[in-house]
């Protein structure tokens, strides 16, 4: 009976936790297919009375854009969060791997130097990279974004990988090379497969990075030629009215995605995939 | 199938002297096991021959290829990590046939050599399997077998059974021993288990802080050690050491082996001993023995008493421990019986095969 008991306290306890943790989102998901006016509403109408996709048909209509235009905004977001990542995680791979394995000359301070860097809070670099970006031209251009996040990726990207790299006892790269190959082989058949996971995980966080960046790519972006998601929500926002339904619709777009990547990509993270090779 | 030739090869971290001057030639099919405590050097001189180790002076040969400057995959090498290191993503089929995938060999050949190889080693039933799922035996099996599919010049082997437990060690000790005479190439074994060592080896090398105290087949290091720490180091108890004064009575020198006790001196040594005051004693527990169970040791034996302060029975033996001039002294009883503590007991000692090292080189007379 305790049992049962403790087992219904779980459970309660768990879906308080996941509401609380999920309200916004519901509360997104609900406004994004309702119309404008019932959100409005007061009192607050905390069920939809009429379901509506409204916003979603007015966004992506293709024949000229009704209210938004969200399918080049989900492009711009695709395209310079995957460059940015891949970009980012291939450098960071392999920095990571150079401070996991190599000893050289000011090896901690350059490492310490990266970690700073991520230190700063971007918003503080808005200004200079305005004025420099608007000298090189980079300003609206995905390109110019893309820089941009390369930047702010590779420390953390780097940081992340080498911890895995760490955690793959050298002798993996040791044993490969006394079986003929070269460091490079090495790398690539044995020590990369092995810090798949710890690859995967830094890719999330940067794909997750660029896709929900808002203040730097509010300063450097002005058209649909570069304009990611999280700005062009701001299009809703008028002078008198505040679409909110359109907000929310939009926040949909950029949730489902991000969500969906996270749920393939997660599958990888298994860790311990180490376990076996070496004696524990 | 090659000798391995080393000159002057020396290792430095900084000003720390891992390896000092090593000379040292590997006849072709040799099993040579280097053997040491920790950090005296072993470990650093294996890795340098597989060129995992940068040196920091002279030359290695593997054949007449001087290999100084080649990466480890010139190096026609195969070496067996303490850990194994297998790797974990694949398979114990692909395990060992990843060296041949690397050389380009076509899958036939792949296919035969991992068989010949699977064969050898009892891992038929194994082949698909994943590191994870295998035990600490048959992963060190899968080691194995990854270095003999290459058919390399030279096996490094880098205390390969230290993470095995004591059966299987003996087990896998065996195995290293029969791979050694089927497949007749050069085995550069390093281990800091002196058993292993005797067992295994043609030649042992003992090193100490970078340096090669002794060099000689097991039974040339353990029966004439050439310094105490080879001497304690060569042989399980380890030898018994034992400082002692010389003192001279009627023309005669005598070692005074405890208060009381003078032990006379072997009359080869005696020249050698006239000028010492003192002088290091070594005898082997199984050359001290209580005269109630010695087997015609007793023509020529000395003998003494004394009292036991700790028995400890091991079966076909019992080990005896007492303590001359404050150091423990270990005996070995064979047909044991019970002993109390306590108990006084006639000791016997061969003096034909006592050791003796000088005082102050600790170098043997």
């Amino acid at each position: 009976m305790s049992k049962k008991i403790k087992k219904i306290l779980y459970w309660f306890l768990t879906f308080i936790v996941m509401f609380i943790t999920c309200l916004p989102g519901i509360w997104i998901f609900i406004s994004a297919f309702r119309p404008n006016a019932e959100i409005l509403s007061k009192p607050a109408n905390w069920w939809p009375d009429n379901w509506t996709i409204h916003e979603f048909t007015q966004m992506f209509s293709i024949k000229g854009y009704v209210s938004v235009p969200a399918f080049d905004y989900l492009m711009n977001s695709i395209i310079i969060s995957l460059t940015s990542t891949v970009i980012a995680i291939t450098i960071g791979m392999m920095g990571g791997y150079a401070f996991a394995r190599f000893n050289f000359k000011g090896k901690n301070t350059i490492f310490l130097g990266l970690m700073l860097a991520r230190a700063v809070p971007g918003i503080s670099l808005s200004l200079p990279l305005f004025i420099l970006w608007a000298k090189l031209g980079l300003i609206n251009t995905s390109i110019g974004v893309i820089i941009v996040y390369v930047a702010m990726n590779v420390p953390f990207t780097i940081w992340l990988t080498d911890g895995f790299f760490r955690q793959i006892p050298k002798e993996m790269s040791e044993v490969a090379r006394t079986d003929g190959c070269t460091r490079l082989q090495a790398f690539w058949n044995v020590e990369l497969p092995l810090a798949g996971p710890g690859i995967a995980a830094a890719g999330i966080f940067a794909f997750l990075l660029s896709w929900n960046e808002y203040a730097l790519a509010s300063v450097l972006t002005r058209t649909i030629a570069s304009k990611t998601l999280p700005i062009g929500m701001m299009d809703y926002l008028s002078e008198f009215t505040i679409n909110w339904a359109g907000m929310c619709a939009i926040a949909v777009v950029m949730i489902v995605p991000a969500v969906i990547l996270t749920f393939i990509v997660q599958k990888h993270l298994v860790s311990g995939l180490t376990f076996g090779g070496v004696k524990g | 199938m090659a000798e391995v030739n080393l000159k002057n090869l020396t290792k430095k971290y900084g000003d720390v002297v891992a390896v000092q001057d090593m000379n040292l030639k590997i006849p072709h099919n040799e099993f040579l096991v280097l053997v040491g405590p920790s950090g005296c050097g072993k470990s650093t001189t294996l890795r340098m021959i597989a060129g995992l180790e940068e040196i920091s002076g002279g030359e290695i040969y593997i054949g007449d290829e001087l290999v100084n400057n080649k990466d480890p995959k010139d190096r026609n090498i195969s070496m067996v990590f303490q850990n194994y290191a297998l790797y974990p993503h694949m398979t114990v089929e692909q395990n060992l046939g990843f060296s041949l995938k690397i050389a380009k060999v076509n899958p036939v050949e792949i296919e035969e050599k991992v068989t010949e190889a699977v064969t050898i080693l009892g891992l038929e039933d194994l082949r698909k399997r994943k590191p994870s799922q295998l035990s600490g035996g048959q992963r060190q099996r899968v080691a194995m077998g990854r270095a003999i599919v290459r058919r390399p010049d030279a096996f490094l082997f880098d205390e390969p059974l230290s993470n095995l437990d004591a059966k299987l060690r003996t087990q896998m000790r065996t195995e290293i021993k029969k791979l050694h005479q089927k497949l007749k190439t050069t085995v550069i074994y390093v281990t800091h288990d002196q058993v292993e060592a005797m067992t295994l080896a043609d030649r042992i090398i003992i090193m100490r802080e970078g340096f090669i105290e002794q060099i000689g087949s097991p039974i040339e290091v353990f029966n004439k050690p050439v310094n105490v720490f080879v001497a304690t180091f060569i042989g399980s108890p380890p030898m018994n050491v034992i400082e002692c004064e010389v003192v001279s009575q009627n023309e005669n020198l005598f070692i005074k082996i405890d208060n009381d006790v003078l032990m006379p001196c072997p009359p080869t040594k005696q020249d050698k001993l006239k000028k010492s005051s003192k002088v290091f004693v070594g005898i082997r527990a199984e050359d001290i023995v209580p005269s109630e169970n010695s087997t015609g040791v007793e023509k020529k034996g000395w003998n003494f008493e004394k009292s036991i302060e700790l028995a400890e029975p091991l079966g076909t033996e019992t080990q005896l421990l007492f303590k001359l001039n404050d150091k423990e002294v270990i005996s070995r009883m064979y047909n044991p019986r019970v002993i109390e503590l306590g108990e006084k007991i006639k000791f016997e000692v061969d003096l034909e095969k006592i050791h003796l090292f000088d005082h102050e080189t600790e170098k043997a007379i």
